[in-house]
């Protein structure tokens, strides 16, 4: 699905920030990259998203067999990659609907097939409000104007619902989240596992990966991959803390 | 004219004098009103851009075409297709008034108790105590020229005149067609009178066909006490058309007057509301915007004068730029002594596409009570670029994600129109405005 190597990238200060990423998502893999702040964790997430500000100075990134940073933002989503955003963007005067039909409507163009009208459009989307416990009002409200943290998030793993990614690319989906609305997004988040979808989860608490299982995971620090292993790494990371990877990449499980 | 006026002549008022005549079968009040407006007009000239309010219009591209009437009579059937096209399906009455004449045949006015709506000409004719109204606008010192010059030559217009207490539900649609047959110089002048308790919502369409044409239209909103006025102004001139029209509004104790402006089309085009708050708790909406392209210019002036205590003042103007077009917005607020808890609030948004469009924005309060909630908002910038790689980020590309974003823009402001229908038809008209737009 996704092939990372090498991977350098710096910001149009010149500041580098990735530095030298090697990565490898196979089809239905979910994979956790954990680090703490600044390692460089949602720059990953933006150069795989195609997000402008980022320069790749150095590697390369395969998705089906394609040479990703080729791709502008745009067609990058239209052919499977989703990100969900650290940060949703509030846009106001777009109605969440009308938006997400545009979304939905340019990917079904890309893929060949017809559009949706308004009203097979909400059909389709009436079931997916449920499983997110999300309100017919929040489809009728500006994109993000006025969400709560919470609603912010669910809105963006009902996009990814809606818009069914190969390759889902969830950007601290935990962060300000409480408990309960933690547990409805990795409820949705674990509704969209499948065996040809792909999940990169990129978070600095282990505490979400309590509620979605990964098949890896990854330590990053200052811009490379120090460690990989299952998912008993995460508790080891929670145990230790990151500092003891700072250093010397040491074997998962010797503590 | 054969009046000799003891006073120097601008120079541009000249042909306008040369082809002022008094027509003998109107009434003596509207003769001298007439005299009065050419005389004054002959006196002013053009506004300067030394006139504050119209520092931002070229005025010249006026001179530039000859103060011709236009002709009697225009192709119904041309009109028809055209009123086809631009119309609101929703509206209950309509008045079409080709070249500044009314059009009976392309018009459906019905006979209701306690409503009288017609042709200014009409008007004057049978319901003279409507009419006198048209006398008596005032638009601001800086507007006086086009308001005399109206006065002299305004060839109709409409006049609605709702009794006490009666609401007109469906919206009445104002059609002003230009057929740019010739390089007319157009002038309507209409009242909308509401009696104390009345209600009514108007839409006033101007459209134009091809040609060079300018037009300078007036109207005086007269509201009652409690009295309510929903009105929408939609400008989608040709492309090498003047547009200038003026509302001067005059709101008693408690009524409400609710204006949507939204400028679309036409070279030079500009819209002032002139409004007074002469009752107690009177409360003046304006929302809208324009979008200007290739080498237009667009301006929406506002002036709300508080007068009496507990006023209320809401406004919300956006504006697009693109191509080397300029756009401006002015709103002045005045709170005079008496005017205690006033309450008002005016924002204007604007937004440049590309390197070359221009945006001036003025907002002006002049406070001079000192209990009052006044506020004011103003800025100018481009597209949000995190939006923008939101919505692409969703496989948007990116020409469709920038008119999203430029439409939604606009939206917030004809989101406070209440009335779905009327909402829903000037998306459609914001819609194929921006599809048309260029950067």
């Amino acid at each position: 699905m996704l092939e990372i190597r090498n991977l350098h990238a710096r910001l149009e200060d010149g500041r580098e920030i990735l530095k030298g990423i090697d990565l490898s998502v196979g089809d239905g893999e979910v994979h956790a990259i954990m680090g703490p702040n600044g390692s460089g964790k949602s720059t990953l997430a933006a150069v795989l998203a195609g997000r402008e500000g980022y320069e790749v100075t150095e590697g390369s990134v395969s998705y089906r067999g394609r040479d990703l940073l080729e791709m502008p933002a745009d067609e990058r989503a239209r052919e499977g990659i989703f990100l969900a955003f650290q940060y949703p963007v509030e846009i106001p005067g777009v109605n969440n609907t009308y938006f997400l039909r545009a979304a939905l409507n340019a990917q079904r163009r890309h893929r060949g097939e017809p559009e949706l009208d308004a009203g097979q459009f909400l059909r389709t989307v009436r079931a997916k409000l449920k499983v997110l416990d999300i309100g017919d009002d929040l489809l009728q409200r500006a994109v993000n104007v006025g969400f709560s943290g919470g609603e912010k998030k669910r809105n963006e793993i009902f996009q990814m619902a809606i818009l069914e990614p190969r390759l889902a690319i969830l950007d601290e989906t935990d962060s300000g989240l409480d408990i309960d609305a933690l547990r409805l997004v990795a409820r949705g988040v674990n509704g969209l596992r499948t065996a040809d979808r792909s999940i990169v989860m990129i978070t600095h608490y282990q505490r979400l990966l309590d509620y979605i299982e990964p098949d890896r995971v990854h330590v990053l620090q200052d811009g490379r991959i120090v460690e990989s292993g299952d998912k008993g790494l995460a508790g080891e990371l929670e145990r230790r803390g990151y500092g003891a990877f700072a250093e010397e990449p040491e074997p998962a499980g010797t503590a | 004219m054969s009046a000799v006026l003891d006073f120097p002549v601008k120079p541009e008022a000249r042909d306008y004098l040369a082809c002022f005549a008094a027509d003998p079968n109107e009434p003596a009040w509207l003769g001298e009103r007439r005299r009065q407006g050419i005389t004054r007009f002959a006196e002013l000239g053009w506004p300067t851009r030394r006139n504050e309010s119209w520092r931002y219009f070229d005025v010249s591209r006026i001179d530039q075409m000859r103060p011709a009437k236009p002709p009697a009579a225009a192709g119904e059937d041309a009109a028809r297709k055209r009123i086809d096209a631009v119309a609101f399906a929703g509206a209950g009455q309509r008045i079409v008034l080709i070249d500044g004449r009314f059009a009976p045949a392309l018009s459906r006015i019905e006979s209701r108790p306690g409503v009288w709506l017609g042709s200014t000409a009409e008007a004057i004719r049978k319901q003279p105590e409507s009419a006198r109204a048209v006398a008596d606008t005032a638009l601001p010192h800086d507007s006086e020229a086009f308001d005399a010059l109206n006065a002299a030559f305004f060839s109709d217009g409409f006049v609605l005149h709702i009794g006490p207490g009666i609401a007109v539900e469906d919206p009445i649609e104002i059609v002003h067609l230009a057929t740019g047959i010739s390089e007319a110089s157009l002038h309507t002048r209409s009242v909308v009178a509401l009696d104390g308790g009345a209600r009514a919502t108007i839409i006033e369409t101007y459209t134009g066909d091809e040609g060079r044409y300018w037009r300078n239209d007036l109207l005086a909103v007269r509201l009652g006490e409690a009295a309510e006025l929903q009105r929408v102004v939609l400008v989608e001139e040709a492309a090498e058309a003047v547009h200038i029209d003026g509302v001067s509004a005059s709101l008693g104790a408690k009524a409400r007057f609710a204006e949507f402006v939204l400028l679309l089309g036409g070279r030079n085009v500009r819209h002032e509301t002139s409004a007074i708050l002469a009752g107690d708790a009177a409360r003046c909406e304006i929302d809208g915007g324009f979008v200007v392209s290739g080498r237009d210019e667009a301006n929406i002036v506002t002036t709300i004068d508080h007068a009496k205590p507990r006023g209320e003042t809401r406004e919300l103007v956006k504006g697009v730029a693109a191509g080397r077009a300029h756009g401006a917005f002015q709103g002045r607020i005045i709170v005079r002594p008496d005017a205690q808890k006033t309450d008002a609030h005016q924002l204007s948004r604007n937004l440049i596409l590309g390197e070359r469009a221009v945006i001036d924005t003025k907002p002006e309060l002049e406070i001079y009570a000192d209990d009052v909630k006044c506020s004011h908002g103003a800025s100018v910038g481009d597209l949000d670029a995190a939006a923008l790689f939101y919505l692409r980020a969703r496989g948007i590309p990116e020409a469709e994600a920038r008119r999203i974003l430029v439409e939604g823009f606009v939206r917030e402001a004809v989101e406070e129109i209440a009335d779905p229908d009327l909402r829903e038809h000037l998306l459609q008209r914001l819609q194929r405005r921006l599809a048309a737009l260029e950067e």
